[in-house]
């Protein structure tokens, strides 16, 4: 395996800049998933990476090489499609050799590597089908077996759980990364889900129109989102977002409210100056349900409507004009228009300056 | 439960009902009928002209049923021997297969650089080869008979082969550039990640998975160069290279004297081969020109 190093990436299309000079390590071994919203530049990111886009400029080194003019089959990496992109004419054994079988190896090794990817991801009983006769499920397995056994430097994952239904995403989603960690890869992953982002990642790297917008571990991202772009991005329901003004204590004051703020953990700026507020919701607590913050602010407010998750239910409630959401553990029933009581924890509460949008937080 | 569906009698109810909006419409099928009838009647007089003699051609009406099957051979020998319709089905097989084959590899390869290569002015080069259907054929033959005089290719089997490779371009160019389009851009990601060169994407990718269109139009130009009158009895009417059907045309031309058992079973000769070759390749005939794997 290999670590991967981008420096001062750009790509151009036209007019258009779609990256606009990232810089990134990737180390050896390391689980790293690219997250963004749609047209952000991630999947064109592993494009230039797995060198199927020219790079405009910068360099890409992988295992200490710098590789911006190998072509793709030398660059020691293999890719998973988020449509699969199997044969459809050949056999899944077929498919698994396909890449071999060009490179001339001889027949006993492309049998050993071929059936031992079959036996790791239990594709035996399909081995002489076509990928028309498989499930989505079975297909996506025959694509990760096809880039196992090209024994590549580096793997790379192009959103390759967004064709399967809900529960088998999850279930595909650990087996990729029980198999990351038993092969002990290096793995660039694309998605726009941030539940897989948080789930698979030792490294997120979150992107915003064509830039890094935060790199880290997932809790690092989800605690101390640096700007009110991942704060909104990174964790579901996204964070509520409110203005707020600074007031003397130190407090924060919103919904006419004033939450106290620990002391230390922010860069304040003078009493009266307007700042942005972030909550998540877990950090607005119903009232009997779960343990009551001690330091905050009490806010009561009708409920606009509730979202019932079975283990939680996320309510949606109205505070003078402003919608917030709350996440009610051990949930009961609550009717619209039922007027509940929360606390806001002020120990979790975010801070970020209203002109720039970073975080007031200190590093 | 308020239905039971493990009931037959309901069950049966339901299908009378489903049934009961499907009743034919007697007028609908009289007008099959009559259509039905007359696309059969040239066929059924095809079929009972190769068994009648000259003389009992002349002698019966046109759709009388033939007194013996015996006449057909000799009709066959005839239609063979004086039509020279071995060299001329040699030389129409030989411009069909060619042509017809050359046509559509040569499409193939042109729709690959056009849907895969990142061209500049793909859009342009697609309207030029195509532009030359937009004509008459007409239109180009007077200056093509002249182009053929003056390069030597008049009459001669090569220039055959040219003339109906070229013509035969477009059309597959205009099909295969929709099917190869339609084939997804990373399944040749993927095979060029896996280390396959541009030749080995077009030839292990693209062409299996456009299997059927390929044969599709395969078949639909040989039909067309097998039938073709116009090209053939204008640019090679000797009988060293003339094609099958201006055999076809000799024989039953004003000055012939042959007989129209004869010529009728010339005709059916000349087209068995069209007729087998579909037999054959019915399969991807039918599934047409979409994509299948």
């Amino acid at each position: 395996m290999a670590s991967v190093e981008l420096k001062d990436f750009v790509k151009l299309y036209g007019d258009h800049v779609a990256i606009k000079g990232i810089d990134l390590h990737v180390e050896d071994g390391e689980f790293c998933v690219f997250v963004g919203p749609s047209g952000c530049g991630k999947s064109t990111l592993l494009r230039m990476i797995a060198g199927l886009e020219t790079i405009s400029h910068g360099d890409l080194t992988i295992g200490g090489r710098v590789v911006n003019d190998v072509p793709s089959r030398d660059r020691g990496i293999a890719m998973v499609f988020q449509s699969y992109a199997l044969y459809p004419h050949m056999s899944v054994r077929d498919n698994l050799g396909f890449g071999m079988r060009i490179a001339g190896q001889d027949r006993a090794e492309i049998d050993r590597r071929r059936e031992g990817a079959a036996e790791m991801l239990g594709l035996g009983p399909y081995m002489d089908r076509r990928p028309s006769e498989l499930s989505g499920g079975q297909r996506q397995r025959v694509a990760i077996g096809r880039a196992m056994v090209r024994e590549p430097e580096v793997f790379l994952f192009d959103e390759p759980l967004s064709n399967l239904d809900a529960k088998l995403r999850n279930q595909t989603r650990l087996e990729i990364k029980r198999l990351q960690q038993q092969l002990g890869a290096t793995v660039i992953f694309v998605t726009h889900d941030q539940i897989e982002a948080m789930t698979l990642a030792d490294k997120i790297v979150v992107l915003q129109d064509g830039l890094v917008a935060q790199t880290g571990a997932p809790l690092d991202v989800f605690e101390r989102p640096r700007n009110l772009f991942v704060a909104g991005f990174i964790g579901a329901p996204a964070m509520n977002i409110l203005p707020a003004e600074i007031g003397e204590g130190p407090v924060v004051r919103a919904l006419g409210l004033e939450i106290p703020v620990e002391d230390g953990v922010f860069d304040l700026p003078l009493p009266g100056t307007s700042v942005t507020l972030g909550i998540r919701s877990e950090d607005i607590v119903p009232d009997g349900h779960g343990q009551r913050p001690q330091t905050g602010a009490d806010v009561s407010g009708a409920v606009k409507f509730s979202e019932v998750l079975g283990n939680e239910s996320l309510i949606f409630f109205d505070v003078g004009g402003v919608e917030l959401v709350s996440r009610m553990q051990r949930p009961r029933p609550v009717r619209a228009g039922e007027t509940l009581s929360f606390r806001i924890d002020g120990t979790r509460i975010h801070l970020f300056d209203t002109e720039t949008e970073t975080t007031l937080r200190r590093d | 439960m308020a239905v039971d569906i493990s009931d037959p009698a309901f069950i049966e109810t339901l299908k009378r009902r489903e049934r009961a909006g499907q009743k034919p419409s007697y007028l609908r099928l009289a007008i099959a009928v009559v259509l039905l009838i007359a696309y059969l009647v040239p066929f059924y007089y095809l079929f009972v002209t190769v068994f009648k003699t000259t003389d009992e051609y002349l002698r019966s009406s046109v759709l009388d049923l033939p007194t013996s099957l015996a006449p057909f051979w000799d009709n066959v020998v005839q239609a063979w021997t004086l039509g020279g319709m071995g060299r001329a089905s040699i030389n129409s097989m030989s411009y069909a297969v060619l042509g017809a084959g050359l046509a559509t590899a040569l499409a193939a390869g042109a729709a690959y650089g056009l849907t895969r290569l990142k061209l500049r002015s793909a859009n342009a080069w697609f309207m030029l080869i195509f532009a030359g259907t937009l004509f008459p054929f007409q239109m180009f033959l007077v200056p093509l008979f002249f182009g053929f005089q003056r390069t030597g290719l008049i009459n001669t089997w090569a220039g055959m082969v040219l003339v109906y490779t070229a013509i035969c371009i477009p059309f597959p160019l205009l099909v295969l550039r929709g099917s190869f389009g339609a084939i997804a851009r990373e399944i040749d990601e993927a095979a060029r990640i896996e280390g396959a060169s541009e030749w080995r994407v077009f030839a292990s990718m693209i062409l299996p998975n456009a299997k059927g269109p390929l044969i599709a139009l395969f078949l639909i130009q040989f039909t067309f160069v097998w039938n073709d009158l116009l090209f053939s009895s204008i640019l090679a009417g000797s009988p060293e290279v003339r094609s099958i059907m201006v055999a076809l045309q000799a024989l039953q031309g004003t000055y012939s004297s042959t007989g129209p058992n004869v010529v009728v079973t010339a005709s059916l000769i000349s087209s068995v081969p069209t007729v087998v070759l579909f037999i054959f390749l019915r399969r991807y005939f039918m599934s047409g020109l979409q994509l299948g794997t």
